[in-house]
């Protein structure tokens, strides 16, 4: 058995690499809101979603977290009407990507708190650990 | 972690222990036996810092070729330092105690 507050900063550190993952995929989301395919009538960019997952960690016999998988989301797509679009299909409608800026300004405000809160708990367990070698000293 | 501190204490109390014995002047003493105890939390404690300070060297080395992200070189690097502050605790105690020894009145 791993020493608790050794495993609090592997289980911390986990969440911090789960929160980076999901700002990577916002990233990609807001870069890519007005990507739209190349030949006539064809899909644009399709929104990803990350979704979390608990893992046991056996060597540590902690949970931690882990990035399950990026999905896309099945939402309708918006449509623009220009004509003279490369991706605009025969009535001359182009499909834009279902990315709503807003909804990804909220993703990622809120995995800037999350991984706020992992740092918090790294910070703690560092102090904890140095009140507790402080002990040696005197 | 703790483990190692608690066991750490032990060990000086028990080589306190000792000097007082020797302190009574009392010729059935073994300081052999307080001795190996404290030789081993130090060696095993030595080994432990040695082993993470070279786990964290190696993630920044990974870290400037941009293999590893900073979250885990962060966290090895916070591991060393724990372990490099533990051992430097351990040895400022062993050389306490070592002066508290040599200090004693003859």
């Amino acid at each position: 058995m791993i020493d608790p507050l050794q495993a609090s900063v592997q289980i911390a550190s986990s969440g911090l690499e789960a929160q980076s993952t999901r700002l990577r995929v916002v990233s990609e989301n807001l870069a890519n809101a007005n990507s739209t395919g190349r030949t006539p009538g064809s899909d644009p960019y399709r929104r990803k979603t990350t979704t979390f997952t608990a893992e046991m960690d056996r060597a540590a016999g902690v949970r931690m977290v882990k990035v399950k998988d990026v999905g896309t989301d099945q939402a309708p797509f918006r449509v623009d009407y220009e004509p003279g679009h490369p991706a605009a299909d025969p009535t001359g409608y182009v499909k834009l990507p279902n990315v709503n800026s807003l909804i990804e300004m909220g993703d990622m405000r809120e995995t800037n708190r999350s991984f706020e809160a992992n740092l918090q708990v790294i910070k703690q367990v560092r102090s904890m650990v140095s009140m507790t070698i402080d002990l040696l000293r005197s | 972690m703790l483990e190692a501190v608690s066991s750490v204490i032990s060990s000086a109390g028990e080589l306190a222990k000792t000097s007082e014995v020797i302190n009574s002047a009392t010729p059935a003493v073994q300081p052999g036996a307080a001795t190996v105890g404290f030789n081993n939390v130090l060696e095993q404690v030595a080994a432990d810092a040695i082993g993470s300070i070279k786990a964290g060297e190696a993630a920044s080395i990974q870290s400037i070729h941009g293999k590893l992200s900073a979250q885990k070189v962060v966290e090895a690097v916070m591991s060393a330092e724990r372990s490099l502050q533990m051992a430097v605790a351990v040895r400022d105690k062993v050389v306490q105690a070592y002066q508290e020894v040599s200090r004693m009145a003859i």
